[in-house]
């Protein structure tokens, strides 16, 4: 863009005047700066046109006949977090103890490096995606809107 | 940057209403819950319509925003104003939800034209003005979709939701200066964005 200040005021403080969010120090000087420049009178009255066209824009609502129910709150949530641990100790348990039956059990040792090879494989596996996973979440460039 | 000292955050103190309402919904009170409920479903809804441009997406995301609000409201500070959170929320969720189209590239660029209601509260009584108004209105909502997401997001919560800088900074989680300056250069380029499509349809400038 070619057509920023001739004075190379920090034009910044253009926005901040509009919107009332300067110090009173501040806005004194951009009120001075503004009587002598034409190029920053043109941009605030620019601004102002499109802040003002902006604010009063009214958007449809939908109605209350399309919002899901509220979800509920307290017993049934506490519910459904008590029975989302019992689930997962539960099973984990089991796969436990299932394996050291099978460890204990009459297989021989080929069986054993069998069945634990394959779950080796399956535990890598997933542990490469959740890697990936992890990695692109820290180069996403999206993270930097954040910031 | 010469940004001035922040002037006192005009939204620090809450409205006791809000805070006793949402003090009742974390213990449980039904009324409470679905009068906020009432209060931040629209809210959410507006807000998504304003950075994704889609009033059917818009609502899926504020569905998904009202779930996550009431799952965290058990954790939320009753002292602080509910608006920065919730809009948070919804924020974070267009982010995902872009982050998925990105993938998927099915998203389209064009705003839906009838997510405007031209049924201002205050009309104004010039007809030819009044129908300047809604031209531009339009304009700078159409516009408004290819600004990058940092640029839309700053300018929505300032010039659509009207919220003060202070409010903004904590909703984005930035610097205040940041806010500004960001703000300032978001209105530059929807200003360009907006010349560049008058030009293209033929619309003579004065200056």
């Amino acid at each position: 863009m070619t057509d920023h200040c001739p004075n190379a005021f920090e034009e910044t403080q253009i926005s901040g005047h509009l919107d009332g969010e300067l110090t009173q120090a501040a806005e004194q000087k951009v009120r001075i700066h503004l009587e002598d420049c034409r190029h920053c009178r043109a941009l605030l009255e620019e601004l102002r046109a499109m802040r003002e066209a902006t604010m009063s824009t009214e958007f449809s609502k939908p109605d209350d006949s399309q919002w899901d129910e509220r979800p509920r709150g307290g017993a049934s949530l506490l519910a459904r977090g008590v029975g989302w641990i019992f689930a997962v100790v539960w099973a984990v348990t089991l796969v436990m103890y299932a394996l050291w039956q099978f460890w204990q059990g009459s297989a021989n040792l080929v069986e054993r490096l069998l069945v634990f090879g394959g779950l080796s494989a399956f535990a890598l596996l997933f542990v490469s995606v959740l890697l990936d996973r992890i990695s692109s979440a820290r180069t996403d460039p999206y993270r930097e809107v954040e910031k | 940057m010469t940004e001035s000292q922040p002037a006192p955050a005009p939204v620090a103190t809450l409205p006791p209403s809000e805070a006793q309402t949402v003090i009742l919904a974390q213990q449980g009170a039904e009324d409470a819950l679905d009068t906020l409920a009432r209060s931040c479903r629209q809210q959410a809804y507006v807000f998504a319509l304003q950075l994704i441009g889609n009033p059917d997406d818009a609502l899926d995301v504020a569905q998904d925003a009202m779930v996550r609000f009431f799952r965290s409201l058990d954790r939320f500070d009753a002292s602080r104003p509910v608006r920065p959170w919730l809009l948070r929320i919804v924020r974070n969720l267009v982010r995902d939800r872009a982050r998925r189209m990105r993938v998927r590239r099915t998203e389209s660029l064009e705003p839906a034209e009838d997510a405007l209601s031209f049924e201002p509260k205050d009309p104004m009584p010039d007809p030819e003005a009044r129908s300047a108004r809604r031209e531009l209105q339009t304009l700078l909502w159409s516009c408004l979709r290819e600004l990058p997401p940092s640029y839309r997001e700053v300018l929505v919560l300032r010039d659509y939701q009207d919220l003060a800088y202070a409010e903004i900074a904590t909703t984005l989680k930035i610097p205040r200066g940041t806010v500004m300056s960001r703000l300032h250069r978001a209105r530059r380029l929807l200003r360009e964005v907006v010349r560049r499509r008058q030009n293209d349809n033929g619309e003579v400038r004065n200056d």
